[in-house]
């Protein structure tokens, strides 16, 4: 049909197909345990976390729009979302944002972000990362793949949230000039 | 570095925001508040869509683990039960006083049957002569949930709904932006519970309902 077999199986579960959700479970949970295992930093609650973005999907597959995206990508923003919302929730968020917490809990170690290049950091992304100052690259990286928040960012690079901010926003823009050209 | 001081332009600050969304930075309210404006904002609702798209590339750095193997049929038994009868299903934790819910539907659905083939009554959310009362209905294509008896949400609040399959946790069906709302389903799933509750305006911040339960009701096959 398409060029996106994840997207086709998407629309027939939005048509109640449930071997088609047995066979976009089959393709799928691997990596968005993997999203969730890396997010959440703990198999149990990444387990729990998988049991909900299935059910999700299996309720909201009528609004993907395979013109807006591909389907992996909408299946691993569910995902995300979920996960940020977890970590979000968590009582300790703000209280245990220090440095060596994060990096006990979330693999959150300079290595790991770096581990992206061998694991083939694809397209032009690699490239525009390039134009930003590394630390800021590495802000971007972290919160994408690890899930941290404003408060998280600014406890591990040592500034106050709001420069953060400005910082990630600047960085943003910039990473989307080079992204769109 | 002096960039850093310029302020964004609007839609510059527009798409900023789209871009913590989607990365995930923003707290809670901020979470809250962007999910609530991408309901009614399609332009902002494209802007995090692109962003999604262009930082997908990133997503080869997640690994892949395997889940563990009784994971799928775990899945499978949470969103398709074996049909029992719906008045005998047993409920829910998070809900007490359902199963009085549940039965006053059935009581009301015997008493009002549904008059419109084209959007058939699935489910009525609170009692016959309550005061906040819910109807929800499925025409092929969309269920739709009506206020029929009550008012919105105090101000600053939201109501908002919600489908819980048996056993399993509510997922949201969005928030109520005036007296209906209409969500394209592929069907009615009979035995699963429809509920409304009362949640911070933008809705329930973490996912899951956060303040009273107003109203509930069990989807009825009639």
């Amino acid at each position: 049909m398409s060029e996106d077999p994840v997207a086709d199986l998407i629309d027939r579960v939005a048509r109640q197909d449930r071997a088609a959700f047995r066979e976009l479970y089959s393709r799928t949970s691997a990596k968005l345990m993997g999203v969730l295992l890396r997010m959440l930093g703990q198999r149990a609650e990444a387990e729990e976390a998988l049991q909900e973005v299935f059910t999700r999907v299996w309720l909201r597959a009528g609004r993907f729009d395979a013109t807006k995206g591909r389907g992996m990508t909408w299946l691993i923003a569910i995902a995300r979302n979920h996960a940020i919302d977890r970590l979000r929730a968590r009582p300790d968020e703000a209280a245990d944002a220090g440095p060596e917490a994060l990096d006990q809990l979330r693999d959150a170690s300079p290595g790991a972000e770096g581990r992206l290049i061998a694991l083939g950091e694809a397209g032009r992304i690699a490239d525009c990362f390039q134009t930003l100052e590394p630390d800021r690259a590495e802000a971007v990286r972290g919160a994408y793949l690890g899930g941290l928040s404003y408060a998280d960012l600014a406890a591990r690079h040592d500034v106050p949230l709001n420069t953060m901010r400005t910082w990630l926003r600047r960085s943003l823009l910039k990473l989307r000039e080079c992204l769109d050209a | 570095m002096t960039t850093d001081d310029i302020p964004l332009t609007p839609l510059e600050a527009d798409d900023a925001l789209a871009a913590e969304y989607v990365l995930g930075v923003l707290d809670m309210a901020e979470r809250s508040a962007a999910e609530a404006r991408m309901k009614h904002d399609s332009a902002f609702a494209d802007r995090v869509a692109a962003w999604a798209t262009r930082l997908a590339d990133l997503d080869d750095a997640y690994p892949e683990v395997a889940a563990p193997e009784d994971m799928l049929p775990r899945i499978e038994a949470r969103l398709f039960p074996v049909e029992p009868p719906p008045a005998r299903r047993p409920l829910f934790g998070w809900l007490a006083g359902l199963a009085t819910a549940a039965a006053l539907v059935l009581v009301a659905l015997a008493l009002f049957p549904p008059a419109a083939p084209t959007a058939r009554l699935v489910a009525t959310l609170g009692e016959a002569d309550a005061a906040l009362r819910f109807e929800a209905r499925f025409d092929g294509q969309a269920l739709t949930v009506t206020r029929v008896a009550g008012s919105a949400a105090p101000a600053g609040q939201v109501q908002e709904i919600w489908i819980i399959a048996p056993d399993a946790a509510p997922v949201s069906l969005g928030l109520m932006p005036g007296e209906s709302l209409a969500v394209p389903y592929p069907a009615a799933p009979t035995g699963w519970t429809l509920a409304v509750s009362v949640e911070p305006e933008g809705g329930s911040p973490t996912g899951v309902p956060t303040g009273p339960v107003v109203a509930a009701g069990v989807i009825t096959d009639l």
